[in-house]
This record gives C-alpha cells, structure tokens and sequence, in this order.
C-alpha cells in the first residue's frame, strides 16, 4: 500500500471518530464476557468471531496512528501499521459482523462493535475493497432518487399490476384505490420493498383499517448502509424524506426490513412526521378496533424471532407480541429473551451478498436453529425481509420444518370482514 | 425470446426476491462479451424500476422490455 492511499484510509477512519466512537476505541478491559455472545462464534469457535477480537483489528490502526504512545512505542498495546493484510483482516471482521449488537448488551462498558466495524467497512470503500455488490445495489437506489421521471412510469405499471390481489382479499369501496400512490395530505406514507409480498399484504391491512394512506416511490431498504457509506445512506434515505415531505404525510411507516426501520427511526433527525415500523402500526391498529383478527386462522405453534434493527437495536418488542396475542392463543416465544435474541446470522450486507456468504451463514448460524427447533414451532414469525430469506435458508439447511412466515402477511390472512 | 434481437444468454431470475433480480443480472452479464445481449426474466415487480435504473449507474443499456404474464422479459446489452 503507497503512503497517498493510507493517508486517504486514515483520513476516512479521522471521519468516523467522536466523543461515542473514542470512548469504545479506548475503553476495552479484554475482560472476555463479549466471547459466548456473538453467534458466529458461538456457531464456529473461532477466535477470529469474538468481538473484542473484531475490535481489536480497527483499535490498532487507532493506536498507531492516533495515539502517541502508538506512534512512539507501536510495540506497547500492539499498536498495528495499515498494509494490505490489514485490510483483509478488516474484511474478515466487518464482513463476519451483521451488526446485530448482541455483544453490546453483554459488554460491561456498552462498547458498540457495529460502529467500530463501520470504522473498517469506511476504510474498505476507502481502498475500493468493499462488496461490489453492495454498492451497485446503493448506487442503483440512488439513481431512482435522481431520476424518478424516468421510472416512475414502470413503477406505476408494476403496482398496477398487483391491485387485483389486493381487492381479492379485502373489498374496497367504489372510486377507491386500492394502492394509492402519490397522494398528497395522506396520513401515512408506507414505504414498501420492491417485492409483491412487501405491498399485497401491507395493502390489505391499510384499507381493511380505513387508513388514508399512500405508498412511495421508492423501496426501504438502504444499501448504503450495509455497505458503510455514510454518503450513500444519506442520499438514500433522503429520497424517501423528501417524498414524506412533498406529500406531507404525518407518518412514514416502514415495511418489514430492519435496516431501513433503524436508519429511518435513528439517522433521519428531526422531521415533520414521526417514523414507524408496520408492525407497531398494525399492532395499533388492533389496539384502536380498527382491524379484528381470527384466532382460528393459525393452529399451529407459532414462534417469533425479533429482527435485531427492530427489536434489540429499534425497541420494537412488545408490539408483534401484541399482534401474536391477537393472532392465536399458540404463540411460543424464544428463549433467551427478545434482548438477547439470536441474530438470525444474515444481517449487515450478508444476505444481499446471496450465494456467496450462503456457506458461511448457514455455519454461522447453528445456534438460531438450536433456538427455534427448541419451541417446537411449526411456524415461525419474523418483521424483516433479511431476516425472512436467512430463516428460510437454514430451514432448508437445517431441515427445520417450519413456515417462514411475514408477521404482516399473516395479520393479512386472518383478516376479520368489519 | 423476442424475434428482433439476438440473445446470447438467459438468465432466469424468476421466483427470486429483490434485491437477488439485478444482483444476478449485474454478475450475468460479465459472462458476455462487450456488444453482447442478455435475456433476463424476472418476476419481481421491482426489477421494472431496478433493472434501468443499475442499467444507467453501470452504463449498460435495456434495449426492450416485455411483459408475459407475470414475468418481464428484458434485453440487455453489455456496453461496459
């Protein structure tokens, strides 16, 4: 690596340091309670998983580089200089992190691995050695933000297209929509993934609640994030801002994909409309008599995994329990406890990346299935489309035997008529 | 396959959940050559809009787009 490149790296790690960002570089004690936290380690057993391990690869490069007795003394807390190894060791460790946060609640001193890691994914953009993947996936959400106009036609065709579904499970009245698309003054602004299974349902449960609602333009999910671009997570998330705004919506309620919930409910900043996920907006909606439920629609066992940015990270816990309670007198939930949850192991970028982490999530994520299998559920529940493809991945792995099943799409299905 | 335009490869994309349509078309056209077309059907609704919108950021270029039933049919050139 020339000395113009590190610098440009080092520049990009200076970025990412703040008041939060020193305080979990320099506070580590190794005192090992993080090691049983992690999934991936608690999965493989390899050092390389434990957090304090993955910490320890970007706090280095922070002695090294920023701290003096790193720069006089790099012998003294293993202070590590920038080459190409370390930017393979950084990859290893961001891209074997979903950024689930579990080993946060487990450490003493609250340290944030997710935030460190977006240290090392800054850095790999930095020396163009992130995902490709990712950032085609961010620059692609990107350019629709630029140039509706050009898309909007085919969007609008596309959602045409999936109306009759929606009327076929709940009638609509006469001069009414179905999936009303950019209304202005709506109450709600639902902000959907391109994926039919991420409207129909959604869409059934608006009209069957009355609510006066539109759906954006564009999808929630932000891949700018996954990759660990600040930039490119701003402008994406700035599309969906401006829309709210625009139509001038008091709600934008996002569909079930943990990472677009966090990144809206926590980067957005102050804004003219409050955030929420559909589940917490669905669980309102039983709470309000607005929208009834057949507990007889599901008989089998149901479990629920807690999508990490929703629940752990977003502190939406009580309302899917809500909605379970209101589904079926089967509900099983998990051990440990929803702050503890297992991450279903395919967060932070990996299930976008497809086949190629396929082998290491499903080893990565034996002690999900040990968790599930527990319940003997035949069903399990969950609120984002991560954790939905990951779930449904190592129950084929695993020969689970269970139904993935959309939360949301199931309040669908039990729909009673008003 | 549509009578105007020869295809040099297929890529079947249906069944598959967003973002896997143009994750699998943006890999599949690196097995063509430069000037080369591919036809990729998907079924996700999304793609309508994904597919121009990666076409544009990567400087390929959709050539046609049908829709068959449920499933959209693209043509897509490989200019980069």
């Amino acid at each position: 690596m020339d000395n113009k490149m590190r610098d440009e790296l080092l520049n990009l790690f200076r970025s990412k340091i703040n008041r939060a960002m020193r305080y979990y570089l320099e506070t580590c004690t190794r005192c090992g309670v993080c090691t049983e936290a992690c999934h991936v380690y608690n999965s493989m057993g390899q050092t390389k998983y434990i957090a304090a391990y993955r910490h320890e690869i970007v706090r280095r490069l922070y002695k090294k580089y920023f701290k003096a007795r790193g720069k006089i003394w790099p012998g003294f807390g293993e202070a590590k200089g920038l080459s190409d190894m370390t930017l393979e060791e950084l990859f290893d460790a961001a891209y074997s992190c979903t950024g689930c946060r579990r080993c946060m609640v487990f450490c003493p001193f609250g340290i944030d691995t997710q935030m460190l890691m977006s240290i090392a994914k800054l850095m790999l953009i930095g020396a163009n050695a992130e995902p490709e993947i990712l950032t085609m996936l961010a620059d692609t959400s990107i350019e629709k933000g630029k140039s509706l106009e050009l898309f909007k036609e085919s969007f609008l065709t596309g959602i045409k297209n999936l109306e009759s579904e929606v009327v076929e499970k709940w009638k609509i009245e006469a001069g009414e929509t179905a999936i009303p698309v950019d209304v202005e003054d709506a109450d709600l602004l639902y902000v959907a993934l391109a994926g039919a299974h991420s409207i129909i349902p959604a869409a059934v449960v608006f009209n069957a609640a009355r609510e006066k609602w539109t759906l954006s333009f564009f999808e929630a999910v932000n891949f700018g994030a996954f990759v660990g671009d600040p930039t490119r997570t701003k402008l994406i998330m700035d599309r969906i801002i401006a829309e709210a705004k625009r139509l001038k919506v008091k709600e934008v309620c996002i569909c079930e994909c943990g990472t677009a919930y966090r990144v809206m409910k926590q980067l957005s900043g102050k804004q003219p409309f409050k955030v929420s996920s559909i589940t917490e907006v669905q669980a309102g909606y039983i709470r309000e008599g607005r929208i009834k439920l057949d507990k007889t629609k599901f008989t089998d066992t149901i479990t629920y995994h807690d999508p990490c940015q929703i629940a752990r990270n977003g502190g939406v816990i009580d309302e899917p329990r809500y909605i379970l309670d209101n589904l079926t007198d089967n509900f099983r939930d998990l051990t440990p406890e929803p702050k503890y949850n297992w991450c279903c192991g395919g967060g932070g970028g990996l299930v976008a990346l497809g086949d190629e982490t396929l082998d290491f999530r499903m080893k990565s994520a034996r002690v999900k299935v040990d968790q599930v299998k527990a319940t003997e559920a035949k069903i399990l529940a969950t609120a984002c489309e991560n954790c939905h493809t990951q779930l449904s991945n190592l129950n084929d792995h695993y020969k689970m035997d269970v139904a993935v099943r959309f939360l949301s799409s199931m309040v669908a299905d039990a729909l009673l008529p008003q | 396959m549509s009578e105007d335009i020869k295809v040099d490869k297929v890529l079947d994309l249906k069944g598959l959940p967003c973002p896997m349509p143009v994750v699998k078309v943006s890999k599949g056209i690196k097995d063509v050559e430069v000037g080369q077309v591919i036809e990729a059907h998907s079924t996700d609704p999304g793609s309508l809009t994904d597919f121009p919108a990666w076409a544009r950021t990567s400087g390929n270029e959709i050539l046609k787009t049908e829709q068959d039933g449920e499933v959209i049919k693209f043509y897509i050139k490989r200019n980069a």
